[in-house]
């Protein structure tokens, strides 16, 4: 029998790849809504599998803030800038997905029966895809230069955590989770006045530019 | 006033500053007063509160999602005292600011308004008994102070602002790792999901914990917090940003919210020593991680010239003193650690904003093109004399009694390695600050003085912070030592 829990934990490690690796940036921002998306349903799934009514209102909440919101603070912004394409990182775009994502699964795999054992939700696939979208996160941050693909990585990082909470912590008080979402929009927001400013001063996103602070 | 009502005074002053700032017309004189009120009225807020917990009691409110104890009331004290005397100095500074055309009054109004939700957000770190809630409220510091950071426009303020959003989110995400897996792990001993994320709760629990979760769950709180707080080898950030926000919001960043942020690791510290892991193993972990963080940053000291970005790299040298008297740990250890804190607090507010001054002065923040400050702003030379003499550790200063105190404690307990490892990084900063020191003050400038007249409402809270460096150096204040000790006894769980 088919575990759909399992199959849209993998959509999701899929999507993360595709945020990742996608250099046109508008198919980048909509993978990561795709993502979201894909987290609200787990989110849904989970509320009626194991009666966590809290889920369902973390499921309306991320759906209109991370799944709406967020992607349209985000294409805005590239539509302010007129941005279409990623520059070519220096490990290339080919090599720098592949590398993030055999070090992002050899992580969680190393780390997950930890988490495992004090999950909430027993299920391994769903904990591997959470640790490994947010090693995916973390690498964007470290292999791509591009200032939105750095807001990305860092909405996808927030996607794994947010994945992490539902299966080891549903049942945790909604204020934590209401102000973990609201420092993450606040959080886009300002990395987006950034980036604008970036754009505006180097005449470029890549973050890699900005040497003028040294030693 | 009830507890409740205190506390949520502690949250409900700043925030409003903040608002009513944000509201008050554009004009230098009304926002300056408003400033001034709200900073005022913050801190005697801060200061009833810890008077309230100096004798070791715990503050509860909102079903004990806020809290206010010893330990905490050592870091609201940070915030009411050093928060107001910088934000005092903030006004004169941001005048010269608007005068030299550097920044427009909008803009001075805008670092007011956040400064106030910085001061917000910091004593919701320093109250917050849920840890979920403190993770929110460490990062909005980030967030709250991106703008201060990058007030001025141009390619240095931007990557500064940059780098610091994004390196201490990277960071603090670590943090959040750790909350949600401590949350987890206490969850399976503690069974009800509200108490679960209280840390008065979880340190109770804390021997019923697993071990082996605890030991991770630190890991990641070290990563999290200890980026926040400027631990190498995540301290990339803060010589940016500490060298290129204005000197108030360095002095801030540097005196205040480096301590919340170590505030928040050692909340972890006392769980994880509390339990079946026990001190020993936290304690050995922060004595790598602070001896590591004062090589790397004694290392980029000698070669600094830029004033602001040595004191910044004092800023991360001296969270090593901490994280290494967190490390060396038992009563005196810990107490050490925690005067430390209040010690570099006040110390580099006054340094960071004494280089307001030398930079109205020179126009220049490169110090071998200073010299003379002694005879062209005596009082300002004088200051910078004090927190250069406290950060080196000179008897007499107040950060020679928490080295001292580690140093003989570390001798007392058997870490000889780690104790001469210690000295010899102090020894290497001395010797940097003190010839860095002879360049600014002695000798003939190098460079045109742009001005020699530092106003004295300037120097005022200037010279309040150097007594409070020389006071704790030289006194022992009965209500503050107790204050540290009934601290001390929350961590170890006595």
């Amino acid at each position: 029998m088919i575990d759909l829990l399992s199959v849209l934990s993998i959509v999701m490690i899929v999507t993360s790849l595709l945020v990742f690796g996608l250099r046109n940036y508008k198919l980048s921002i909509f993978a990561y809504s795709f993502q979201t998306f894909i987290l609200v349903s787990i989110f849904l799934l989970l509320s009626s599998t194991h009666l966590a009514e809290q889920l369902s209102v973390w499921a309306t909440i991320a759906f209109f803030t991370k799944v709406l919101l967020i992607p349209f603070i985000l294409l805005r912004l590239i539509k302010k800038l007129d941005v279409v394409y990623e520059d070519e990182p220096v490990t290339g775009f080919f090599v720098s997905p592949i590398i993030a994502m055999g070090f992002s699964l050899a992580i969680a795999m190393s780390i997950y029966p930890i988490y495992l054992e004090f999950s909430m939700i027993k299920e391994s696939v769903p904990l591997i895809a959470s640790i490994t979208i947010f090693m995916m996160g973390i690498f964007g941050f470290i292999l791509r230069n591009s200032a939105i693909k750095q807001i990305l990585a860092y909405c996808m990082f927030e996607n794994g955590i947010h994945l992490s909470l539902a299966l080891m912590a549903y049942n945790s008080p909604e204020i934590a989770e209401l102000g973990i979402l609201t420092d993450a929009i606040f959080a886009v927001l300002i990395m987006s006045v950034l980036a604008q400013r970036f754009y505006k001063y180097f005449g470029s996103l890549d973050v890699s530019k900005a040497t003028e602070l040294k030693g | 006033m009830d507890i409740q009502q205190l506390l949520t005074l502690l949250l409900v002053v700043p925030i409003v500053s903040s608002i009513v700032l944000w509201f008050t017309p554009t004009n230098f004189k009304a926002l300056s007063t408003v400033h001034i009120v709200a900073s005022v009225a913050s801190m005697l807020i801060a200061m009833k509160a810890v008077m309230s917990v100096v004798n070791g009691e715990t503050l509860f409110a909102y079903d004990q999602m806020l809290f206010l104890d010893s330990l905490g009331g050592v870091f609201l004290s940070l915030i009411g005292v050093t928060g107001l005397l910088v934000n005092l100095y903030s006004v004169k500074y941001m005048q010269w600011q608007v005068d030299s055309n550097e920044i427009t009054v909008k803009d001075a109004k805008l670092f007011f308004a956040l400064s106030h939700l910085f001061v917000f957000t910091m004593t919701f770190s320093v109250i917050s008994n849920n840890i979920a809630l403190m993770w929110v409220a460490i990062e909005a510091t980030t967030l709250s102070s991106v703008f201060m950071v990058a007030l001025h426009k141009g390619k240095k303020s931007t990557e500064s602002g940059w780098k610091y959003i994004v390196i201490c989110s990277i960071g603090l995400a670590f943090a959040l790792y750790a909350t949600v897996l401590l949350y987890s792990a206490g969850f399976t001993v503690i069974n009800d999901s509200h108490s679960t994320m209280l840390w008065t709760t979880l340190v109770a629990h804390a021997k019923e914990i697993n071990p082996d979760a605890l030991k991770l769950i630190f890991v990641f709180a070290l990563i999290g917090f200890g980026t926040k707080a400027g631990l190498a080898p995540t301290h990339t950030w803060l010589p940016d940003v500490h060298s290129e926000g204005p000197a108030p919001a360095s002095a801030m960043l540097s005196g205040i919210l480096l301590k919340c942020a170590i505030l928040g690791l050692i909340r972890y510290y006392s769980i994880v020593g509390n339990s079946m892991v026990g001190f020993e193993f936290v304690q050995a972990i922060m004595i790598v991680s602070g001896l590591i963080t004062i090589f790397i940053a004694a290392l980029f000291l000698i070669r600094q010239h830029d004033v602001k970005r040595m004191f910044a790299y004092h800023s991360i040298a001296h969270m090593g003193v901490i994280a290494f008297g967190l490390g060396v740990g038992g009563v005196i250890g810990l107490f050490a650690a925690l005067f430390h804190s209040l010690a570099h607090s006040v110390t580099k507010a006054l340094a960071f904003c004494v280089t307001g001054n030398m930079q109205k002065i020179y126009g220049t923040r490169d110090m071998t093109k200073m010299g003379g400050l002694i005879k062209i702003a005596p009082i300002t030379a004088i200051l910078f004399g004090i927190a250069i003499c406290s950060l080196v550790g000179v008897p007499g200063f107040a950060i020679f009694v928490s080295e001292f105190l580690m140093i003989q404690e570390s001798i007392n307990t058997g870490l000889d390695i780690p104790v001469a490892l210690f000295i010899v990084g102090l020894i290497v900063i001395f010797i940097a600050d003190f010839s860095h020191f002879n360049l600014a003050t002695f000798g003939e400038s190098k460079t045109k003085i742009l001005t020699n007249k530092i106003e004295w409402s300037a120097n005022i809270p200037l010279i309040a912070l150097g007594a409070l460096i020389i006071g704790f150096g030289v006194f022992t204040f009965n209500g503050w030592v107790t204050l540290l000790n009934n601290a001390v006894n929350i961590i170890i769980g006595a």
